[in-house]
C-alpha cells in the first residue's frame, strides 16, 4: 500500500492553522481523513480546506441520526482532485433543536443536499432559500427520516392490505434467528 | 378467433369489429414508475418485438389505449398517474406489472408508496413477478387482448360508474387535492 505521507502532512497543516478547534483529527485510511468541529468553526474549517487547500468539491452532505445521543451528525464529503484525499468533516448538531449554518456560498451544490436534510430529518439552515418541498409533497408528519417517526405505524394507518400476506416475516428478525445473532435492544424498537 | 363468434350473446356485431380492431392496435403508454420500466425496452424492441402483437409506444395520454404502471407507485407520482388516465380517450385498459402494484411488494412497509393500484385506477391486468420478465408482459397483454375481444375490459366503464369511491380512496393519500374536473 501507499505511504501515507500526503495524508499526514495534511494532518499536521490543519493540526497546526485550528490548534484545539478541531479534534478527532486522524487518517482513517489511504487517502481518507478524519475531523470533527463545531457548528460555530464548521464555515471556517470548510472555507479553509477549500480556498487555501485546494479541496474544491463537495461530494455529499450526509446526515446520522444518532437518536440514543441525542444529536444529529452531519458530515461533510471534500475532495481534492489532485492529492485525492477525502476529508470527512462531522459536525454535531442538537437533536431538540437542530439548527446548522447554511453554507452554500460555499458550494451552491449544498442548497440541495440542505433542503433534502431539512425535508427529511427537519434540520433547519438560517437563511437557506428554496421551496420547502424537495422530494415529499404535502407531507405533514414528522420527517421521515428521522429514526424516531415509525414507519410501520404509518403504513397501517394509512394504507390498506390486500389479504394474503398476513404470514410475511420480519427479515431482520429471521436472520437473526438462523445466524444466532442478538438484536440489540434499539435496533428492535427503531429498525425494521 | 373463433371465440369472436360464439360470444354473440353478449355482444353486437359492431361490438365484435370495433373489438376486433382495438385489441390488434394497442399503443401503449409506458409510465416508467419503479424498477419495471427496464423491461420496457426489451419487450418493444426487435429481441421480444412486441409489434407483432400491434403493441407500440404512444407519445402521449391522449394518444395512448393502454397505461403501463410499471412497478411502485409513491404517492406523489400517484397523483400524476391519475391525471395522465383521467386523459386518456375511451377506450382505455391499466396494466400493473410487478408485486409491487398487486400489494406493496417488497416496499411494504415504505411510508411513500400505495399498496393496491387498483383501490385508485381499475386494472385490467396484472402481471405477477417482481420484476415480470418479457414473456411474462408478453403474455399480459395476450391475456388483454382476450378480455377485449370477449368485451370484458371495462375498467374505464367501471371507473366512471364508481367515480366516488376511487376518489374518496384518491384523495384519502392525496392529502392536498388540487385536480382539475374533466366533464367525461
Ligand atoms: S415488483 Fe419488484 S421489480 Fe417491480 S417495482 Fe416492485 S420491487 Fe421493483
Amino acid at each position: 500500500m501507499a505511504d501515507l505521507q500526503k495524508e499526514n502532512l495534511l494532518l499536521e497543516v490543519l493540526k497546526n492553522h485550528f490548534n484545539d478547534k478541531i479534534f478527532d483529527l486522524k487518517v482513517q485510511r489511504h487517502q481518507r481523513v478524519h475531523l470533527r468541529t463545531t457548528t460555530e468553526q464548521i464555515e471556517a474549517v470548510l472555507l479553509y480546506l477549500k480556498e487555501k487547500l485546494g479541496y474544491k468539491h463537495l461530494s455529499h452532505i450526509s446526515c446520522v441520526d444518532w437518536i440514543e445521543e441525542n444529536r444529529f451528525e452531519l458530515v461533510y464529503i471534500l475532495w481534492h482532485p489532485e492529492d485525492k484525499i477525502n476529508v470527512l468533516v462531522k459536525v454535531d448538531v442538537d437533536r431538540l433543536n437542530p439548527v446548522a449554518p447554511n453554507i452554500d456560498y460555499i458550494w451552491p451544490q449544498a442548497n440541495t443536499y440542505e433542503r433534502e436534510m431539512r425535508e427529511m430529518f427537519g434540520i433547519q439552515f438560517p437563511g437557506l432559500v428554496g421551496r420547502k418541498e424537495l422530494i415529499l409533497e404535502d407531507w405533514d408528519d414528522l420527517p421521515p427520516m428521522r429514526r424516531d417517526f415509525d414507519t410501520l405505524q404509518y403504513v397501517m394507518e394509512n394504507f390498506e392490505f390486500r389479504s394474503g400476506r398476513e404470514d410475511a416475516q420480519n427479515v431482520r428478525e429471521t436472520i437473526a434467528k438462523r445466524t444466532g445473532e442478538e438484536i440489540p435492544e434499539f435496533a428492535k424498537k427503531y429498525s425494521r | 378467433m373463433n371465440r369472436a363468434f360464439n360470444d354473440r350473446e353478449s355482444q353486437k356485431i359492431l361490438d365484435i369489429i370495433k373489438n376486433f380492431a382495438r385489441k390488434n392496435s394497442l399503443f401503449i403508454l409506458a409510465y416508467g414508475t419503479g424498477c419495471g420500466a427496464i423491461e420496457i425496452p426489451p419487450t418493444i424492441t426487435s429481441r421480444y418485438d412486441a409489434e407483432r402483437f400491434g403493441i407500440r409506444g404512444a407519445a402521449t395520454p391522449r394518444q395512448a389505449d393502454v397505461l403501463l404502471i410499471t412497478g411502485y407507485l409513491s404517492v406523489k407520482t400517484l397523483k400524476r398517474v391519475i391525471r395522465a388516465y383521467e386523459q386518456m380517450q375511451d377506450p382505455k385498459y391499466v396494466m400493473g406489472f410487478g408485486s409491487c402494484t398487486i400489494n406493496g411488494g417488497m416496499y411494504w412497509d415504505s411510508y411513500n408508496t400505495i399498496k393496491q393500484l387498483d383501490k385508485y385506477i381499475p386494472v385490467d391486468v396484472y402481471i405477477n413477478g417482481c420484476m415480470p420478465r418479457p414473456e411474462a408482459v408478453i403474455a399480459g397483454f395476450v391475456k388483454l387482448q382476450q378480455l377485449i375481444q370477449q368485451g370484458k375490459a371495462l375498467g374505464w366503464k367501471h371507473y366512471k360508474e364508481n367515480l366516488e369511491w376511487y376518489r374518496q380512496n384518491q384523495q384519502k393519500v392525496i392529502k392536498n387535492w388540487r385536480m382539475p374536473d374533466y366533464n367525461w
